[in-house]
């Protein structure tokens, strides 16, 4: 790409670093942007701005916030009893929208994964481990991905779990609402009949 | 099944190639270097989603181009057309115009054997060749076993990754375990299954090894694995500390290897070029057999440049045997149109036959 300002360069570059954003999709919406007015783009630099200056991690469960403790944390109305293990706020917000689960939350901030340097050291580990002490909590859910690196951080933290007296639970896992069961693979839906529930009238 | 149509893009040397091929024996006959083997490889690629010789897919796309495409349409009891596209370092496979959510899901639809002069790493080369064989021949046709091998492969890369960042240091056994526990269910399963097929193919294996050979040696093949001799998890547990240490895991099914024999001699130091030679084509028919064994169709038979490598007299008697219960579609080249004429001349089946 051949460039004939230096400012729109230097705007490609910064955008293009973004997930899913090759340089061409860059360009499209720096030339959106040029068409904005002037106010409408300061508005956005002050957005993006604020996530470094103004935005909190929760202090209690490192769920993001915009002060220091979350609106989950200091809600009166949430059980005390319950904590739902989540690798990121997003699967929080996802789990918020299904208007389930009364509990805590508590965000790891990513999975244990060796490969890209990620250890149990550099997650909310230690912090999960401490809010357990002399506390109300019975039960602790996990709710991580399906995948290698989700299974095994599961595994470590009802290893750590374990000595501490709390029920260890994860969600379910199984056919989606709306799926037929001959689309389903063969892994899932052998779980989904090894951890069959009663059906209920 | 088989295919009936191929068509390529930039599919290594093959800008732009289409063929069609009968449901019997075709021929592909050409120069050197015209690209008749990489033909067979993309239809090994169709059924397999990978390349026989060459696991980098980005290395595949013809040079200078930033994509590649392989499109086959079969016919037969359930006719399908396949599209794998290949961009971007991103794999999408089609059946019918319709993505599959997950490459897995596309394996098993089709089984390929492939012949090719290569294959004499299987012999020759390290326990790693061996293992690609069984799992390529287990993959096609068992997505139970596929889907472990995924899993346990994922994990085993995760394991040795803190092995190897920790660099000998100590490792709280909670997180090490934590890996153990996906590797032993997995491992165990494959072990099962690699060991199972090697007790199915033994039987036929041997009586092809004679006929071929037309020696009185007694051919093997021993399943050697650290799985043989014991419980998998107490193995793994009982090797926390060499592990640290090695910097990687020392024990599991990635260390499985066959051993090939004849009588009481080990096939690699003693074997002769010509024994060596009918012990392979003796595997790949045994292959061959099993898939027809498990799923009753034939599949596709992809021989590259038997008659040269592999001598004639050989090669007659391999495709003897595969008619012996009927042909199903087999893809064979050649550098001389006229000898695989006379191979296949008596044959009682549809030809067709192609010069690139």
């Amino acid at each position: 790409m051949q460039f004939t300002s230096g400012i729109v360069e230097q705007a490609v570059e910064a955008l293009s670093s973004f997930p899913g954003i090759g340089k061409r999709t860059a360009l499209r919406l720096v030339m959106y942007l040029l068409k904005r007015p002037e106010m409408e783009v300061a508005h956005l630099a002050d957005a993006l701005l604020k996530l470094k200056t103004e935005l909190h991690l929760c202090e209690v469960c490192g769920n993001v916030s915009d002060h220091k403790r979350c609106h989950v944390c200091v809600n009166p109305n949430r059980s005390e009893e319950v904590i739902c293990v989540v690798e990121d706020f997003s699967d929080l917000m996802a789990i918020e929208s299904t208007a389930q689960f009364k509990g805590k939350y508590h965000v790891l901030g990513g999975l244990i994964s060796p490969m890209d340097g990620v250890g149990p050291d550099d997650l909310n580990i230690a912090s999960l481990l401490g809010r357990l002490e002399n506390s109300l909590v019975g039960e602790v859910m996990m709710a991580l991905s399906a995948t290698v690196e989700g299974d095994t951080t599961m595994f470590y933290l009802a290893k750590k779990l374990k000595p501490m007296g709390v029920t260890i639970t994860c969600i379910a896992r199984g056919i989606a609402v709306g799926g037929e069961i001959e689309y389903a693979d063969e892994v899932t839906l052998g779980r989904s009949i090894a951890q069959r529930t009663e059906y209920l009238l | 099944m088989y295919l009936q149509r191929l068509q390529l893009f930039n599919f290594k040397n093959h800008s732009q190639r289409s063929l069609e091929f009968c449901d019997g024996i075709n021929t592909l006959t050409g120069a050197n270097g015209v690209g008749k083997t990489n033909i067979l490889d993309a239809v090994h690629y169709l059924a397999n989603a990978k390349s026989y010789f060459n696991g980098i897919d980005s290395q595949i796309i013809e040079h200078d181009k930033t994509f590649f495409t392989v499109k086959g349409q079969f016919e037969g009891e359930l006719p399908a057309e396949i599209l794998i596209q290949f961009e971007g370092g991103k794999k999408t496979i089609k059946k019918n115009d319709k993505a599959y959510p997950r490459l897995l899901d596309h394996i098993g639809m089709i089984q390929t054997v492939f012949i090719t002069p290569y294959d004499i790493d299987l012999v020759l080369g390290n326990s790693e060749d061996r293992r690609r064989f069984v799992d390529l021949s287990l993959c096609q046709i068992d997505k139970a076993y596929l889907q472990n091998l995924s899993t346990y492969k994922k994990a085993l890369e995760q394991r040795n990754a803190l092995l190897k960042t920790m660099q000998g240091r100590y490792i709280d056994p909670d997180l090490l375990s934590s890996y153990d526990a996906k590797l032993i269910p997995a491992g165990i399963l494959i072990h099962q299954r690699r060991k199972e097929f090697i007790e199915h193919i033994l039987t036929f294996f041997t009586t092809v090894y004679q006929n071929l050979s037309s020696g009185s040696e007694t051919p093997s093949i021993q399943y050697d694995s650290p799985l043989n001799n014991g419980d998998f998890a107490t193995l793994l547990a009982d090797t926390h500390r060499i592990d640290m240490a090695a910097q990687r895991t020392s024990v599991g099914i990635h260390k499985d290897d066959l051993i090939f024999g004849l009588g009481e001699f080990p096939l690699k130091k003693y074997g002769s070029q010509g024994q060596i030679k009918s012990f392979i084509i003796a595997l790949k028919l045994a292959q061959y057999n099993y898939f027809q064994a498990v799923t009753k169709n034939h599949p596709i038979l992809l021989l590259d440049d038997i008659f040269e490598k592999i001598d004639e007299e050989r090669a007659q008697r391999l495709i003897d045997m595969v008619g012996a219960s009927g042909y199903g579609q087999i893809l064979i080249t050649d550098t001389h149109s006229s000898r695989v004429e006379t191979h296949f001349q008596p044959i009682d089946a549809n030809k067709l036959h192609h010069h690139l």
